[in-house]
């Protein structure tokens, strides 16, 4: 995560993300980086923070994410990893849990659910024929009636679960989770799936980067206009 | 041994904010709000070049902000700066992780900063000077061994004081994985000492997912060990006037002895103990899915199929990654199936739940096996 600290997926995903975004992206960047992802997947289907550990959900997003910028989302058995993060919406809060019998925590709202948005598109490119036109593989209204009821500070902000109190990381994970439930697809197939009134339907967000789909493009058209930058000594 | 916070909203007395009890030690919740930003600030300007400390100072600084708030890294580093120039004990580091856990179990940089400090101390141990240092005064293999046990303890403590502690449990795995090299005896050493933790945290997915880690790597281990017995005859039927070297004698001695693994008993006893388990606790998902996968390894692994080995080997050591709940048809085929573990007992087992229990949660689990069993048994 930084020189001399600790080695997991999640660092896999920020420098995917940052050198895509900034079109820095050389071939050897990522040598390796890909088969080492799919080694974090393991025998429940999800993926653990190095390989050899427990699935759990923050970490398979940010593998997931990372393998979807790198292309490679083929080298993980898309059908396990489907069946765990499923498995993971809990039917009587319809939030979701990070983990196999633990507590439901609003934040996974963004780290599971969001999972749904990539499955989908890389089975697409399989061309799935089950696969919807109009909705993610996870109970949309069961996952916006939990953060909605649930995850609000009556101050302001949002939170884990009732009874825990407010901070940044849950507001932006609960209302990336909400955003990513009321938004199928996009351009043509855009499908919006809206709890309660209509002023509660948020912008949609990027489900790889989490940050508006405009700025996004905004973003790689800025960088693609500079080289590569090179390791060579000018 | 252990520290906590003591919660006392207000200085009542004109006295030291400091409680030792029984070796256990305490501070009043009152001063921390002084005293954190007090030492906060002191390793900043140190930090800042703007206030000198010394060794000792800085010792002291970083071990009292640490046992207040052991996620700030920036005092574990430097910590890693004075062991790295010498002047602190690795060893200290370990005993004051160990006493930060016990009120903060989960601190994932209390983890990290005890692996980096056990990788130093690795390093040191394949040093041939390792005789003068004198540290811990005994050889270097039981050294390595009490290093081990020590992380154990401290990953079991750590584990009971907060379910599912994932980095406990992940710091446990790396110790196993890069310590203990994941030697046989160590694994079932292990897989037996976790037997009682596991059934009296039935709802600790982590527990659960460690054992499989643990079998998991058993079966590895009797793969890549059966390959070794493989290669070694043949070079030995090549070249018999070779003399066979210490260590290739050794490996294959390991190996003989290892080959002794009986797996498949292993793997029954977890089918028996989840079962128990599961009749024991209604309505725990861990159990079902430990069950689920306990399966899944028995009718795959190549112990329970011991002719067909040199063909599941690379079957196994490229899947064993992503096993889970979907059909491989392929390696259904291929493997004979053994029936030590017969599916009617497991299929005897989930009617037999399902007749009986009264817990929702539990029949939803047991109607999903079923249905699991049937796909996955194809009878």
């Amino acid at each position: 995560m930084h020189v001399g600290g600790e080695v997991d997926v999640r660092s896999a995903y920020c420098a995917a993300s940052v050198a895509s975004l900034t079109n820095i992206m050389t071939p050897t960047l990522f040598a390796g980086t890909a088969e080492w992802i799919a080694r974090c997947q393991n025998w429940e289907g999800g993926i653990g923070g190095v390989p050899g550990m427990e699935a759990h959900g923050g970490y398979t997003f940010c593998g997931v994410a990372a393998l979807v910028i790198l292309k490679q989302e083929h080298l993980l058995n898309l059908r396990s990893l489907l069946h765990w993060v499923t498995g993971r919406q809990m039917r009587f809060e319809g939030g979701f849990q990070g983990r196999c019998n633990k507590l439901v925590d609003g934040c996974y709202s963004f780290w599971q659910a969001g999972l749904l948005p990539l499955l989908h598109r890389a089975l697409h490119a399989r061309g799935d024929p089950a696969l919807s036109m109009a909705h993610w593989m996870f109970d949309q209204l069961a996952l916006q009636e939990y953060i909605l009821l649930c995850c609000q500070c009556p101050a302001g902000g949002l939170l884990d679960k009732p009874g825990k109190s407010r901070d940044f990381y849950h507001t932006c994970y609960c209302l990336s989770g909400l955003a990513i439930a009321q938004h199928f697809g996009s351009g043509d197939l855009h499908n919006e799936v809206v709890l309660g009134i209509p002023e509660n339907c948020l912008q949609a967000t990027h489900p790889v980067y989490n940050i508006a789909p405009e700025k996004v493009a905004r973003a790689v058209m800025h960088f693609l206009q500079y080289p590569v930058p090179s390791l060579d000594p000018a | 041994d252990e520290i906590g916070l003591i919660p006392c909203p207000e200085a009542r007395y004109n006295r030291s904010p400091i409680v030792l009890v029984e070796n256990k030690l305490g501070v009043e919740s009152w001063c921390v709000k002084f005293l954190l930003p007090y030492v906060h600030n002191r390793l900043l300007l140190y930090r800042q070049r703007k206030q000198w400390l010394n060794k000792d100072e800085l010792i002291d600084i970083t071990c009292t902000l640490l046992l207040l708030n052991p996620d700030f890294t920036t005092a574990w580093n430097v910590r890693k700066e004075l062991i790295l120039s010498g002047t602190l004990n690795p060893l200290k580091d370990l005993h004051l992780g160990k006493l930060a856990l016990t009120k903060f179990p989960k601190s994932p940089e209390t983890w990290i900063h005890r692996r980096w400090v056990l990788q130093q101390l690795i390093q040191e141990n394949s040093l041939p000077s390792l005789a003068t240092k004198g540290n811990l005064g005994a050889a270097p293999m039981e050294r390595i061994h009490r290093l081990v046990q020590e992380e154990m303890n401290v990953c079991s403590e750590a584990a009971g004081r907060y379910p599912s502690n994932y980095n406990a449990w992940s710091h446990r795995i790396w110790v196993l994985q890069h310590l203990a090299k994941l030697t046989v005896k160590v694994l079932l050493d292990e897989l037996s000492s976790t037997k009682y933790w596991v059934s009296m945290h039935v709802s600790d997915h982590s527990g659960f997912h460690y054992r499989q880690f643990l079998l998991n790597s058993l079966i590895r281990r009797t793969v890549t060990d059966s390959n070794i017995l493989v290669q070694n005859r043949m070079v030995n039927e090549q070249n018999p006037s070779l003399q066979k070297g210490e260590e290739s004698a050794g490996t294959e001695a390991a190996c003989a002895e290892e080959q002794s693994v009986d797996l498949p008993r292993h793997l029954e006893e977890e089918m028996e103990l989840c079962s128990e388990l599961i009749d024991n606790y209604p309505g725990h998902e861990t159990l079902w899915c430990h069950s689920d996968e306990t399966l899944n390894n028995s009718h795959h692994s190549p112990a329970a199929s011991p002719m067909a080995q040199a063909m599941d080997v690379d079957g196994l050591n490229e899947s064993s990654s992503k096993q889970g709940y979907t059909q491989e048809t392929k390696r259904l085929k291929r493997a004979p199936v053994q029936d030590s573990l017969g599916p009617e007992m497991e299929y005897r087992f989930v009617d037999k739940v399902l007749s009986t229990c009264r817990d929702v949660d539990q029949a939803r689990f047991a109607t999903a096996y079923r249905k699991w069993l049937v796909t996955f048994l194809g009878q």
